[in-house]
């Protein structure tokens, strides 16, 4: 019972952390991490000593058809990334760096791969504008998600990653956020156990990629 | 072809996302051209202390994926005044604003300030200017123009290269 106290506390502070982590510069905004209960094994990964659980999320694909996050991804190598598509700059890098990575891999790796793109910003980012963006921005084998916000949110928080919910300003432009980390699931023990920073090279994905989808520690 | 400063454009308006002043378009390349030669050693204020002395540096436009594009560079003030991006205009957008991101979320501001003997860092991951309605998609190996208005000094215009999407000088 104590350890697992101690274990959830730990989560908590992980999440804690993560959520604070700025958008920043900072190449090493992932190092306080380490103090908690994570240590840093490449550049750019943060491999989690306490993995999160795949996020019991439902939501619409960019067919507008049901899409179970842990049935489709069950045992399968899985990268997913919250984000949405009026964002200029980090979204789009994210995606991009990805597709990179992924392109560089055999081709039977290639199909193992599931890069999941979750919208955090549904209202606008409906299946039919995912389905339109995220083969320019990514791969045209990404599933883009959409639906409920507090589904998202409650999906996201599984994850350790705090979004809230796009505001509309005074001038009526839309202010939405993205999630700052993309994480990686193992398809032996389908837990999260991996984080890369807003930071992290498609060079990087490229060499952490190959490890990810035997489920080994990159 | 003689080298002509901007400085000698017309002023800044304070803020908006109106379009940039009707230029010929062999005018507007020259300009481009020049301010590129110019640009490092664009003083404005004639080595009097009080006065900003900006310089643009690093720009660049990763090519977009959708209608909305960003652009990154550093403005240097070397003088001892302050000054402030006020907005920035160009032919690619009628809507181009300037942003500062912050724990994941990209606010819209008024103005970035430059503070004397420091620069305006914008990075990828951080602040950026915002193009919305692209007109066109650039490709990389292209060139946008974009003119940046300040506060105090005059107008700079300046030639962003489209890069690949992912270009990150920061990781080189």
């Amino acid at each position: 019972m104590r350890k697992k106290t101690l274990t959830s506390a730990a989560a908590l502070a992980v999440a804690a952390a993560l959520a604070l982590t700025a958008c920043g510069s900072g190449d090493d905004s992932a190092k306080p991490l380490a103090d908690v209960s994570v240590q840093e094994k490449t550049k750019a990964a943060t491999v989690l000593d306490q993995p999160f659980e795949k996020p019991d999320l439902v939501l619409k694909d960019t067919r507008g058809k049901d899409y179970d996050f842990r049935e489709r991804t069950k045992g399968r190598p899985t990268l997913i990334y919250f984000g949405y598509t009026n964002c200029p700059d980090v979204c789009p890098l994210t995606m991009s760096n990805i597709a990179i990575a992924r392109k560089s891999l055999p081709k039977a790796d290639q199909d193992k791969l599931q890069v999941v793109f979750v919208t955090t910003d549904p209202e606008r980012d409906t299946s039919a504008e995912l389905a339109k963006w995220l083969p320019s921005a990514g791969d045209p084998s990404f599933v883009g998600l959409t639906g409920d916000f507090p589904t998202i949110q409650a999906g996201a928080r599984q994850l350790g990653i705090g979004i809230d919910p796009a505001t509309k300003e005074k001038d009526g432009s839309v202010v939405s956020m993205h999630g700052a980390q993309v994480i990686a699931f193992s398809p032996k023990t389908d837990a999260g156990y991996v984080l890369y920073g807003e930071d992290t090279s498609a060079d990087d994905y490229a060499k952490d990629l190959p490890k990810i989808i035997k489920g080994e520690t990159p | 072809m003689t080298p002509h400063t901007p400085r000698t454009r017309t002023r800044a308006r304070a803020h908006g996302p109106s379009p940039a002043p009707r230029l010929g378009r062999g005018l507007a390349v020259a300009i481009g051209l020049t301010a590129t030669l110019a640009l490092a050693g664009c003083s404005s204020g004639g080595g009097s202390s009080g006065q900003p002395e900006l310089s643009v540096s690093g720009a660049y436009m990763p090519q977009p994926v959708s209608d909305l594009a960003a652009g990154f560079l550093v403005i240097t003030n070397r003088g001892g005044g302050a000054d402030k991006l006020t907005s920035v205009t160009g032919d690619l957008s009628d809507d181009i604003t300037i942003h500062r991101t912050e724990k994941q979320k990209m606010m819209e501001v008024t103005s970035f300030d430059i503070p004397p003997g420091g620069e305006l860092d914008l990075e990828r991951g951080g602040s950026h200017i915002m193009f919305m309605d692209i007109k066109r998609r650039p490709q990389q190996g292209e060139n946008v123009n974009i003119e940046l208005h300040f506060e105090k000094g005059d107008p700079i215009a300046v030639e962003l290269p489209v890069k690949e999407t992912t270009y990150n000088p920061a990781q080189q």
